[in-house]
């Protein structure tokens, strides 16, 4: 009992220590935050701009400043008229990337915690030679120390005391609470099992789009750089060169509401809400012309009159009947083939360095 | 370079470092110093011997010095690299084991090749759960000491991507068996059956599928039929001995042996018991092999025999000149053992058996060797597994015939390297 105590003591103390350093920054959680943004932004040693420009030396630099970056007009009006990023300004931009500067190109929403800002704000700073030390400032020590207590202190059970559960072969784990499997349990099969009541327009959709996924998967779904491309590729699965999209190639639209409500956008997985997923799903099934109406509403009723076209074929794997498993003989051993052997084909590509894109390569790993 | 500062430029196979750095360049440290040695003039005495090294003088580091080991800085180019332009973005692509610096079957942990679909998830093992629901008796909820509480087997498996080779299919492309190859390792894993877990939560009648689902940002979930959960499938959360890295799912993986690497989910964090497959984006839009008439395979989950000569090949040239030559390589099958592996050198007009050595395992890598006395003149090295299936590793010819170019995965096409009477080798097909 007593050790019992000195556990609960422990955890105040924890929550005490974290309590006074909710403000302070910390550029190792702001290296996670970071994640968020790396999709578009590269910081570090030799970071080069990507589709947003790279973060080195962010603090002093005038907005809009990098003349190999294409900004969009309002970023460099505002730089011209006088922004600097500087821990304030980021702070509010961060918040709020349009509200701050109307017309940016960036599509990210904002940071939502005051936290995540000034821990990313940190997370730069060390990035940045004119940026504050004060930003820089590494985790107070009684933080630290706590967190350390707080990993090895378990509270202590008398065996014989354990409980030990009735169900299964060897009595271990517990049951999972609804609750619990209503938390993970959020994956959609092509017969409608699993999809949650909501709905949302090819209107609604659109705005969401441009907002959160257009910036990789480009305003039409074409695909921006190497990004999945969404839309179109119809009838181009017998071509030299497939382009396989949800209209041309996908099977199931419940394939689609899954995976954004799952892992889009990239960097921010989970964010998007049950009626915002239906949005989305029903503007790529526009992008695809799979519904024509820009007022079609897609929800959990009407999610069963949605059919791809592609739906039909794909069949099981028979790869065991190709006549080179089929026949499954002893191969030759000696005098095979026609003549001498000759080189029919040579690697096209010998360079791989990382700057050679201009020679890219035939296939892909998708 | 942006994204990996720390690489060595100088490693990377390119045209460029052939032509400016020859050989000791592709070679690395090793290279250069058996190079030296050659150079000597017969009868001079080597440095190597005759000159007082600064090893044979000073004492080393205490033994504190290193509390985790780390190789020798000797071997700082045995590294996994990436071909950027594969993939968008390094949080969700691919890099590369090493396979022409390695020997024997087992990967070193930190030289398995890497796919992420949403970065590496950093999760605290004490705030990990697996949770098994769905159609079962009780849907069950297990912490990590739990699953450490089951019963536990040690099993060696080869993991390999269904898109290893996957950029070859329209002829040679990438010189290096690190590139063309390297989406493969072999890890022996400590961890405890899916079946018992499975059996733990009591799986119903109508449970003929299974969803494993990670806890990473891409929420990674695959459909896998009951049959192959209830076989060999291991959820295991040890790796060589110790604790997976974070990169191969930390703390705890599915392996679903001798099956495509996008199924052996990391950060296993649920597995669901249903009736009918997910058709989740990973065996949907990706992962269904495209065929000439338009159609698509789906479920191609087995991995095919497959082999491949890892020295000599690009990144690993002949040095010695002819003489005594040493072949190696790998083997491996998702259908069981190796049974045979031939050896040719003339471009498979004529085989050879070349020699297993070390343990061979179902659904593991084979290593083997051929030995011959290199006469200096160009060859054409080819290696073709046979698994105890009997099935025979295809040529890329028959595989094409069979699949047209566009199939992405599943290329298990016999490979071949041309050995110039110089000793670089390069990646080509022959008629």
């Amino acid at each position: 009992m007593s050790k019992f105590l000195k556990f609960t003591a422990s955890i105040v103390l924890l929550g005490a220590a974290w309590a006074t350093n909710a403000n302070a920054q910390d550029a190792d959680a702001g290296e996670k935050v970071f994640h968020k943004c790396a999709a578009c932004h590269a910081v570090g040693e030799g970071a080069k701009n990507k589709v947003g420009p790279e973060l080195n030396e962010i603090f002093g630099r005038v907005a809009g400043s990098l003349e190999d970056f294409k900004y969009s007009k309002a970023m460099t009006k505002a730089g011209e008229e006088g922004l600097v990023w500087d821990h304030d300004s980021l702070t509010e931009y961060l918040a709020k990337p349009r509200d701050y500067v109307k017309g940016t190109k960036m599509a990210f929403t904002g940071l939502k915690k005051d936290d995540e800002i000034a821990n990313v704000i940190a997370y730069l700073a060390t990035f940045s030679e004119s940026a504050e030390q004060a930003a820089a400032e590494p985790e107070s020590a009684p933080a630290a120390a706590a967190v350390e207590t707080a990993s090895t202190a378990e509270p202590a059970v008398n065996a014989a005391d354990a409980v030990i559960p009735e169900h299964g072969v060897h009595h271990l784990g517990r049951e999972a609470l609804p609750e619990e499997i209503a938390a993970w349990d959020i994956d959609v099969r092509p017969d409608g099992v699993g999809l949650p009541v909501g709905s949302g327009t090819v209107a609604d959709g659109g705005v969401l789009y441009d907002e959160n996924c257009a910036v990789c998967h480009g305003v039409f779904g074409e695909g921006e750089g190497r990004w999945p491309v969404l839309s179109g590729g119809f009838d181009t699965l017998t071509a030299d060169r497939p382009v396989k999209t949800i209209g041309s190639y996908w099977p199931f639209a419940s394939t689609i509401f899954d995976y954004v409500h799952r892992a889009m956008p990239f960097g921010n997985a989970r964010s998007l809400s049950a009626d915002q997923t239906y949005a989305i799903t029903a503007y790529l099934l526009y992008l695809n012309d799979i519904v024509t109406e820009e007022d079609f509403e897609l929800s959990n009723e009407t999610f069963s009159e949605i059919s791809l076209p592609n739906k039909e074929n794909f069949y099981p794997d028979d790869r065991l009947e190709e006549p080179n498993f089929a026949t499954n003989v002893e191969p030759c051993m000696e005098n095979c083939g026609d003549g001498p052997a000759e080189i029919v084909m040579r690697a096209r590509i010998l360079d791989v360095t990382p700057d050679g894109d201009e020679e890219n390569g035939a296939g892909g790993i998708d | 370079m942006s994204k990996q500062p720390q690489k060595d430029k100088n490693f990377v196979p390119s045209r460029r470092s052939f032509l400016q750095g020859g050989l000791t360049a592709a070679g690395g440290a090793a290279v250069a110093a058996i190079g030296g040695g050659a150079a000597l003039a017969a009868g001079t005495p080597d440095p190597a011997i005759t000159e007082l090294k600064d090893w044979n003088q000073y004492s080393g580091p205490g033994v504190d010095a290193a509390p985790y080991g780390v190789p020798s800085p000797f071997e700082a180019h045995v590294v996994r690299r990436d071909v950027p332009w594969l993939t968008a973005d390094p949080i969700s692509s691919i890099n590369f084991t090493p396979l022409h610096e390695l020997d024997g079957i087992i990967t070193p942990n930190g030289l398995c090749f890497e796919r992420h679909h949403s970065g590496v998830a950093e999760v605290d093992p004490a705030e990990h759960r697996l949770m098994i629901n769905g159609l079962v008796d009780k849907p069950l909820v297990f912490t990590m000491q739990d699953l450490m509480r089951f019963p536990r087997e040690n099993r060696v498996y080869f993991l390999e991507c269904a898109a290893n080779s996957g950029m070859e299919w329209r002829g040679a492309q990438l010189n290096g068996c690190q590139f063309t190859h390297g989406m493969l390792h072999n890890v022996m894993y400590t961890g405890v059956r899916l079946r018992t877990l499975l059996e733990e939560a009591g799986v119903k009648p109508a449970g003929k599928w299974i969803l494993a689902e990670g806890a990473d940002a891409s929420g990674m979930g695959r459909s896998i039929p009951i049959e192959k959960a209830l076989d060999d499938c291991l959820v295991a959360f040890k790796m060589n001995g110790e604790a997976l890295r974070p990169e191969q799912g930390y703390p705890v993986r599915l392996c679903v042996p001798g099956w495509e690497g996008n199924m052996w989910v990391k950060w296993l964090r649920r597995i669901e018991v249903g009736d009918k497959p997910w058709q989740l984006r990973e065996e949907t839009s990706k992962y269904t092999d495209l065929m000439p008439d338009g159609r698509a395979r789906r479920f191609t989950w087995a991995m095919d025999v497959k082999s491949v000569i890892t020295n000599p090949s690009p990144q690993a040239p002949i040095t010695h000149g002819r003489g005594h030559t040493i072949i190696t390589g790998v083997a491996w099958s998702g259908h069981g053992k190796i049974k045979r592996v031939d050896v040719s050198i003339d471009g498979g007009r004529n085989w050879q058996h070349a020699r297993i050595d070390g343990p061979s395992l179902s659904r593991s890598l084979h290593r083997f060797y051929y030995e011959f006395n290199w006469d200096g003149s160009p060859l054409y090295l080819q290696s073709r597994a046979i698994d105890e299936q009997g099935y025979v590793q295809p040529t890329k010819d028959a595989l094409r015939a069979a699949r047209g170019d566009n199939s992405i995965y599943h290329n298990n096409g016999i490979q071949t390297w041309y050995l110039k009477s110089n000793g670089e080798a390069e990646n080509v097909e022959v008629s």
